[in-house]
């Protein structure tokens, strides 16, 4: 039974794999992606990482793909690669899937199996593991707190307190939005309390050992440490630590409708459950909810956990809903922070799955239950395959936000060629024009070019052989006669580029170009 | 030395000690020509006019460093809107003889705050994007109107809105009738509102992008007095923005 247990978990980390890990360079880099490139490659060139509080998040991400990239010998920044940089988060994805070992005895051996399966091929987990962003770091951080929070409640061993700690310290240092699951996590515990006590004193009484006060200071010492050494970027910038608490005023001000990213409070439900856009597909993740919610109700009722305890399920489903209205409620929206809830979600959707098929006595219906089950999940995963792959840039998605297009790939083709055609390569001088900066992921695309100039405003005179100009500035430099313009070029729906050549490189450029 | 006047500049681009001299020279001179300097004559690149050998040095040229940007604005881009092409639009063939009718209408407006001075911008034949040609209507669904005084056979009509960036209206509807208050033989020429935001009924026609082009609309030699353009914010704000309208056609002729 252990076997056929352990197989099945191990299989949904392959299949969970297998899904992240395929075609993994085809989506061209998200702005956010490109930002957190460029702040590792200064970690990795340099050996320099500075927290900046305003819109960037914590260190762990630059710190954890360093670690890697030192395990596995990367190359230089010029050379590394987008596979490379996701890998780290599709490791991540997958190992989200094996922490379920911590839990196995509080969601009971069915329901982590299911919940294993479900990790494995949710679309919305799929898509954000192959993103190189924090959120996927945020998630797994969160649940080895939880786990070794829970591994602690039923051992009371120092080194799960100290490891819960750690957890903590590194969800601390991965991103701002970490205390609203504190918050939920707090809140859900407390409410637990009261409802174990309160409502559900007729179960059998809870025989816990004290808690040791010295365990708990220890977990804190370690939340602390951890925290401190990553934004002091290993207390070599020990500002670092004072801009983590000047970090939150901004955030308060973006969660208040200072942002361009409001939205409204469904936005997140109407993604993950019911997201048709036009002449695109249905996408829904509805089979988890509704899995969910009877894993919630089962352990409110306590009815049907098999070797589930009550109390860690009861405890996973306040948790998941205060995480749910808290996001939702909150009017700064990006589709990607909905992994934290989602993931309590799939937890409580694997514990439904193992009420449902103790539901029925008999073998038959158990497995004809166990069957349709294995359809929803092969059914999510072609739609994870989907999400991940076919629709990976498609704003047909629903979890495709702001997408560089995939132009701006052909834009970075041609400035190679013009360089190639100049001579120049690598020193080549370019002028990147976009009012406000708008121009990322380019610093990503163009960090082979040495000479590259980064401006907000069209420079009055003095300009490069090659000028990447937001078509938003009217340039219009093929007026000047000495200025071939070589296309427009999106860099998003809406934000395009134009692509001016001296007249001169733009010869030399056609010159090399193949005879028809 | 070349000094861009530019915040955050960082000097990343210094040349390595170990380049040849021919290359300093090389990207020195290239760099100078780029970046607007006088290039010294052909024939004598190392010494001035009087012949005096001209020591130099390394050109150190700053250029500002990416700056950081968080999440951008996820910006919609609906199926119904046209590709932006940057091929030359096609010609349009008409009869001979065709007028731009629209100088010589009356421009009246649903915007009370629009007086005549400024609705007389939209036919004044100042097309540049300058604030100064602009007229912005309030936001929400809002129409200008060209009133021939006689009926007229309408052949093109072209349109433009603030095209200053890369934006799209949207609802854009033009229609025609034979009287001012548009109640007889009211016909829409062309409607890009899909979705029937604007109440007057869904349009089959695509969205499209503002350019110096302006959108030009084949209108079939409609028959008509008045002429009505109506809108409804952009991608970029709420109000609505003309630069200019134009209307070719001639008096009607005899049916």
């Amino acid at each position: 039974m252990i076997r056929r247990f352990m197989l099945i978990v191990l299989l949904a980390a392959g299949v969970g794999l297998a899904l992240r890990a395929v075609r993994l360079d085809e989506r061209p880099m998200h702005n956010d992606e490109g930002v957190n490139a460029l702040r590792f490659g200064a970690l990795w060139q340099r050996g320099v990482y500075k927290y900046n509080p305003d819109e960037f998040h914590g260190p762990t991400l630059a710190y954890a793909t360093w670690a890697m990239a030192r395990v596995t010998k990367a190359p230089d920044f010029d050379h590394l690669t987008e596979n490379r940089l996701r890998a780290l988060t599709v490791l991540f994805g997958v190992g989200l899937i094996l922490l379920l070992a911590l839990t196995v005895d509080g969601l009971g051996r069915n329901a982590t199996a299911w919940a294993a399966l479900f990790t494995a091929v949710s679309p919305a987990m799929v898509f954000y593991s192959r993103y190189y962003i924090h959120e996927m770091l945020l998630v797994f951080f969160t649940f080895l707190a939880i786990a070794a929070g829970w591994r602690y409640w039923r051992s009371r061993r120092l080194e799960w307190a100290l490891l819960a700690g750690a957890g903590l310290g590194l969800m601390c240092a991965t991103k701002e939005t970490f205390v609203l699951a504190l918050a939920a996590g707090g809140l859900a515990l407390g409410l637990n309390q009261v409802w174990n006590r309160l409502i559900d004193a007729s179960g059998p009484p809870v025989k816990a050992a004290r808690l040791n006060l010295w365990h708990l200071a220890a977990g804190l010492a370690v939340w602390l440490m951890v925290a401190a050494a990553l934004f002091s970027s290993f207390f070599t910038q020990p500002g670092g630590l004072l801009n983590f608490f000047r970090s939150f005023p901004a955030w308060f001000h973006r969660a208040g409708g200072d942002s361009a990213h409001i939205h409204p409070w469904y936005f997140y439900l109407q993604r993950l459950l019911w997201f048709r856009a036009p002449r695109g597909p249905l996408w829904t993740e509805g089979l988890i909810l509704v899995l969910a919610l009877l894993g919630a109700a089962a352990g409110f009722k306590r009815s049907h956990l098999g070797r589930a305890s009550a109390s860690f399920v009861r405890f996973l489903a306040l948790y998941t809903f205060l995480l749910t209205g808290f996001y939702s409620l909150i009017a700064y929206k990006t589709p990607w922070c909905l992994l934290s809830f989602w993931h309590g979600t799939i937890l409580l959707a694997g514990v439904g799955a193992g009420v449902l098929g103790r539901r029925f006595r008999q073998r038959w219906p158990r497995m004809a239950v166990s069957v349709l089950l294995l359809a929803g999940v092969v059914e999510l995963g072609w739609q994870a395959w989907q999400v991940a792959v076919p629709y990976a840039a498609d704003r047909r998605n629903p979890y495709v936000y702001a997408q560089t297009s995939a132009e701006v790939l052909d834009l970075v083709e041609r400035v190679e060629a013009l360089a190639g055609a100049q001579g120049q390569n690598g020193r080549m001088i370019i002028q990147v024009v976009a009012p406000e900066s708008d121009y990322g992921p380019l610093p990503w695309y163009l960090r082979r070019f040495k000479q590259v100039g980064w401006w907000d405003r069209v420079p009055e005179s003095s300009f490069a052989p090659v000028m990447i100009v937001s078509s938003a500035l009217h340039a219009s430099l093929e007026e000047q006669q000495s200025y071939h313009m070589a296309g427009y070029f999106a860099l998003r729906p809406q934000v395009l580029f134009q692509l001016y050549v001296r007249e001169e490189l733009w010869r030399d450029y056609l010159r090399r170009l193949p005879e028809r | 030395m070349i000094v861009r006047n530019c915040e955050n500049a960082s000097p990343v681009a210094s040349l390595p000690s170990d380049q040849s001299l021919r290359f300093r020279l090389g990207l020195g001179f290239l760099a100078v020509m780029l970046l607007g300097g006088r290039l010294p004559a052909a024939d004598s690149p190392n010494t001035t006019p009087a012949g005096t050998p001209v020591a130099l040095t390394p050109l150190i040229l700053k250029l500002p460093s990416p700056a950081e940007k968080g999440t951008p604005k996820d910006i919609p881009l609906g199926s119904n809107v046209e590709p932006l092409s940057t091929n030359a639009r096609p010609p349009m063939l008409v009869p001979a003889g065709l007028t731009n009718l629209a100088p010589g209408a009356t421009v009246t407006c649903s915007d009370r705050n629009a007086g005549p001075d400024m609705l007389a911008k939209l036919a004044d034949g100042e097309k540049e994007p300058a604030d100064q040609n602009i007229v912005s209507l309030r936001k929400g669904l809002q129409w200008v109107q060209l009133d021939f005084g006689s009926p007229k056979d309408l052949f093109a009509v072209v349109i433009w809105h603030a095209y200053k960036a890369d934006l799209i209206y949207h609802d854009v509807i033009v229609r025609v009738a034979d009287d001012p208050d548009f109640m007889q033989n009211v016909r829409t020429l062309f409607n890009n509102d899909q979705a029937n935001t604007a109440g007057l009924g869904a349009g089959a026609d695509r969205e499209y992008f503002e350019s110096n082009e302006g959108k030009l609309i084949n209108t079939k030699g409609a028959r008509a007095r008045c002429i009505r353009f109506y809108s409804k914010g952009s991608t970029d704000g709420a109000l609505n923005e003309y630069t200019e309208i134009e209307v070719y056609g001639r008096a009607a002729l005899s049916p």
